[in-house]
């Protein structure tokens, strides 16, 4: 492998850092404008803004528009100076580059913290926190959860946040923020080694990372209290232990090594499903690129961990969780149906989702002209200087799946929630190409032309990251938390939600399975402890409860019903009432007051709970 | 003691400490801490056994934390199989077993090859780090405002207001097919309220309630079927503020 390869302006630098440190020290700390402690000072204060924006939001100033500018005010403060510095022509030290990736990724996790700092509100972070609760209750893994009966199959997160929270006696909520933290900073700090080890280069690691920080989900998936954040961490720390173990350096001290990826495989597999497959199919394909290249010694270590993991993950899906074929069919089936329609000759038609803003769509399809633009240019680099090296071939690759989820996402239904997911995982590939397209972009312009391609650079990757967070998560219209919102997510998550709910664990039993709304599905499904149902749409839709609706009740054994009245007074924010809704951005008037109101009138039906906006009917589906 | 297994020393100790504060039931803020240097010390020392060669901090600092979370992930399993239950005790005696028996192979080997212990940041890096005081200074109050913005925030939280609700229920005793009826006052504020039962369409003599914010008020009552329960917020009598029904064809929970 060799660094020297890759013209980039601070190599130099690079290199003097592999010697003993004997000149002045921060050399190049001393030579920039904007000093990384004085960056880190900017990012807390970007997070102090966006703090203040959200309070303004939960404080009723959400329709004003300076709380909105002052979110992205905020953002700017964090991202700006980390990427002018990671991209500028002044020199820059590995510790600095180290300093510089930590910082986006902390403050950026500390805005999710400020968005939901006294509890977890998101969806998937209630399903898990549900899953950790009864691990702590029962003191067994394998426990019921209604609301992702996949999750307690794959028990790493819960195993971890319940071990913290017994020896620390913090609460699940707390403990799950630290556990989460930490997996995703360790996640980007390992993805950041091999950026650097692969390429040579701390700052194409440092940009690599950058790049990688706006995939939308790096803010939201990648760092929320779910199980991917802690897979995600396994997974990259073991390509390093494959990395160290194909290494001549590594000679005579493989056995610990060894052992580590023995770990972090099985932890990977136990923590979860799609990681550890991407884990198989990454070794598999590193392993296959070292042999076509003639490299013997890492296509046998690469395939002695694809061996393991492969074993591992055949071992926990027949033994442990069977029914993860089930939960990943439908979408595998869904994609695969999508592509080929669209390869077919027709054309998949892609959910009729909310879409956002036009500003939005114009700044997601530049970033996607962008990205596009820099991978053959990557590739380009690879094919001159970088044909020898399997990982980077490796990841030349894989990088062409960007294009594929690109595809996914226009024409798929649900390509975007696909796509998104896809992301996680593509941008590896993807954010290392762009890393090298931008040195071999900025290295080769001379004298003047270097300053207008480095500005053009950072444009690019700032166009990418504000992309990654406008287009992420939170959505637009739920940018700044503020009052209940029909059918949101964090934001239909509630006091009176979070009672009812707990009324309902309380009162009625867990496992009941009930007809609720999307908004509050995940509430009753957590802290209720319920069983909601997903297709229950018709139960709200028509002014009579018709003789079919009872049969249909009767069929998915529905025994309560859950009816916000708040329904009626707005369109939904995510596009559609219900989990499963047939008219899912069709909508264009709320759904009728009387629609939601017949149960009231029918005597058939008792009423058994009311908190004003909810209430809570018998229906007789579950009876026996 | 030798200075070079302190570190040996230091999570023997914690380890010790931690179960033992654990039966003595000790305050959350003692746990909290010990708590925590227990979850890490697993990993560090595994770290320092298994990955000896790691280049950089960052690196061992990487592998120290991947292990110290691999621990709870893989020995849980295990205690599971063991068909131990996950309490505070087996993950107490996890943790502290493996760090036990890390500390102890430790031992055995700095004793046997008298090296030195690859603490991290040693030696390289921690030459490199060392920060002036004006950076030094500026970091600190990066970590000061960081932390008044998730405060802020919190506050936030604390003070967003939400429209206060009153909750009211019947529904069937599972065991004593009696009808249990239940308010619960969350409008942030004390009270007044007036319940009027309703059986088989006669009005029965109303009660009046007069609940704090949070306080729930139950009772049992002796019918089974054809009940209706109308809630009053007082001094309105003129609306129904809250309204549950059981007819006949009523449904049993549980």
């Amino acid at each position: 492998m060799s660094g020297t390869a890759v013209r980039v302006s601070e190599e130099r630098v690079v290199r003097s850092q592999a010697a003993p440190a004997t000149g002045p020290r921060h050399a190049g700390a001393q030579a920039s404008l904007i000093p990384v402690s004085v960056i880190a000072l900017t990012a807390a204060i970007g997070v102090l803004v966006v703090a203040a924006a959200y309070t303004a939001g939960r404080t009723g100033h959400i329709g004003s528009g300076w709380a909105d500018r002052a979110y992205w005010a905020g953002q700017a403060l964090i991202v700006v100076p980390v990427a002018v510095r990671l991209l500028g022509r002044r020199p820059l030290t590995a510790s600095d580059t180290v300093v510089l990736v930590v910082l986006v990724t902390v403050a950026e996790y500390l805005v999710k913290i400020c968005y939901s700092p006294a509890a977890f509100t998101f969806a998937d972070e209630l399903e898990h926190w549900r899953s950790t609760l009864n691990l702590l209750q029962t003191g067994k893994l394998f426990t019921v959860n209604y609301l992702l009966p996949v999750s307690p199959r794959y028990p790493g997160l819960e195993e971890v946040t319940a071990a913290l929270s017994s020896v620390t006696g913090l609460s699940i909520f707390v403990t799950g923020l630290i556990v989460a933290g930490i997996a995703h900073l360790l996640f980007v700090s390992v993805l950041f080694l091999l950026f650097r080890e692969v390429s040579g280069s701390h700052r194409i690691g440092g940009v690599a990372v950058l790049y990688y920080a706006s995939n939308p989900l790096f803010t939201s998936f990648d760092s929320m209290f779910v199980y991917q954040t802690l897979a995600l961490a396994f997974f990259a720390l073991t390509l390093l232990t494959a990395w160290r173990l194909s290494s001549r350096e590594t000679d005579g001290h493989r056995a610990g090594w060894l052992v580590l990826g023995g770990l972090t495989i099985l932890a990977t597999v136990i923590t979860h499903h799609v990681t550890s497959y991407v884990l198989v199919a990454t070794l598999a394909l590193i392993c296959l690129v070292a042999l076509a290249t003639g490299q013997r010694l890492m296509a046998g270590w690469t395939a002695v961990l694809a061996a393991g993991s492969a074993l591992a993950v055949a071992a926990w899906l027949f033994l442990a969780a069977p029914q993860t074929w089930s939960y990943l069919l439908p979408y595998a089936q869904g994609t695969l149906h999508g592509l080929w329609a669209l390869l077919g000759g027709g054309h998949a038609s892609p959910a009729a989702a909310t879409v956002g803003p036009l500003g939005n769509q114009a700044l997601s399809a530049a970033a996607v002209l962008a990205m596009s633009a820099l991978l053959p240019v990557g590739w380009w680099c690879v094919w001159r200087r970088w044909r020898g090296h399997p990982w980077t071939i490796a990841m030349a690759i894989a990088s062409a799946g960007w294009y594929v989820i690109v595809v996914v996402r226009l024409t798929v239904p649900d390509g975007s929630e696909l796509a998104g997911r896809a992301s996680t995982f593509i941008f590896v590939p993807a954010a290392y190409m762009a890393a090298l397209a931008v040195a071999q972009l900025t290295g080769t312009a001379v004298r003047w032309r270097a300053r207008t391609a480095a500005a053009a650079m950072l444009v690019t990757v700032l166009l990418l990251m504000f992309d990654g967070l406008v287009n992420g998560w939170p959505p637009y219209w739920e940018r700044l938390p503020g009052a209940h919102q029909v059918a949101g997510s964090e934001r239909s998550v509630g006091p009176e939600e979070i009672a009812t709910a707990r009324w309902a664990l309380a009162v009625l039993g867990p496992g009941n399975r009930f007809a609720t709304d999307v908004g509050s599905y995940p509430v009753l499904g957590s802290y209720g402890d319920q069983n909601p149902i997903r297709d229950v749409a018709y139960l709200y839709t028509s002014p009579r409860y018709r003789p079919a609706d009872s049969a249909q009740v009767a069929a998915q054994q529905i025994k309560y019903l859950w009816v916000d009245r708040r329904l009626s007074w707005s369109l939904p924010a995510i596009g559609q009432y219900f989990p499963d809704d047939p008219r899912a951005g069709k909508y264009h008037h709320p759904l009728p007051a009387a629609d939601l109101s017949k149960y009231a009138r029918m005597s058939s039906i008792p009423r058994i709970y009311d908190s004003g906006d909810i209430a809570i009917y018998t229906l007789s589906g579950g009876q026996s | 003691m030798s200075r070079r297994n302190a570190d040996l020393w230091v999570t023997f100790t914690v380890a010790v400490l931690a179960c033992a504060v654990a039966a003595v039931r000790a305050p959350v803020a003692v746990t909290a801490g010990l708590g925590l240097v227990l979850f890490a010390a697993p990993g560090y020392l595994l770290g320092q056994l298994l990955a000896r060669p790691g280049r950089t901090a960052l690196e061992r600092l990487a592998v120290s934390a991947g292990l110290a979370l691999c621990v709870p992930v893989i020995g849980g399993l295990l205690l599971y199989l063991a068909r131990l239950p996950l309490n505070r005790a087996s993950w107490l005696g996890l943790l502290a077993g493996v760090t036990v028996a890390a500390d102890g192979l430790l031992f055995v080997r700095r004793r046997r090859n008298a090296e030195a212990p690859a603490r991290l940041g040693r030696p390289r890096e921690t030459a490199r780090w060392r920060l002036q005081p004006g950076p030094a200074a500026a970091f600190a109050l990066a970590v000061l405002v960081a932390a008044g913005a998730v405060a802020l925030a919190r506050e936030g939280t604390a003070v967003q207001r939400y429209p206060g609700f009153t909750q009211l229920w019947l529904v069937p005793d599972a065991h004593t097919q009696a009808l249990s009826l239940g308010v619960a006052n969350n409008e942030g504020a004390t009270t007044r309220y007036q319940l009027v039962l309703l059986h088989h369409g006669t009005r029965l003599a109303p009660r009046k309630l007069t609940l704090r914010n949070g306080q729930v008020w139950r009772m049992s009552l002796r019918f089974t079927t054809n009940v209706t329960a109308h809630l009053y917020r007082l001094p309105d009598f003129s609306r129904i503020y809250r309204e549950v029904s059981i007819g006949r064809d009523r449904s049993v929970p549980g």
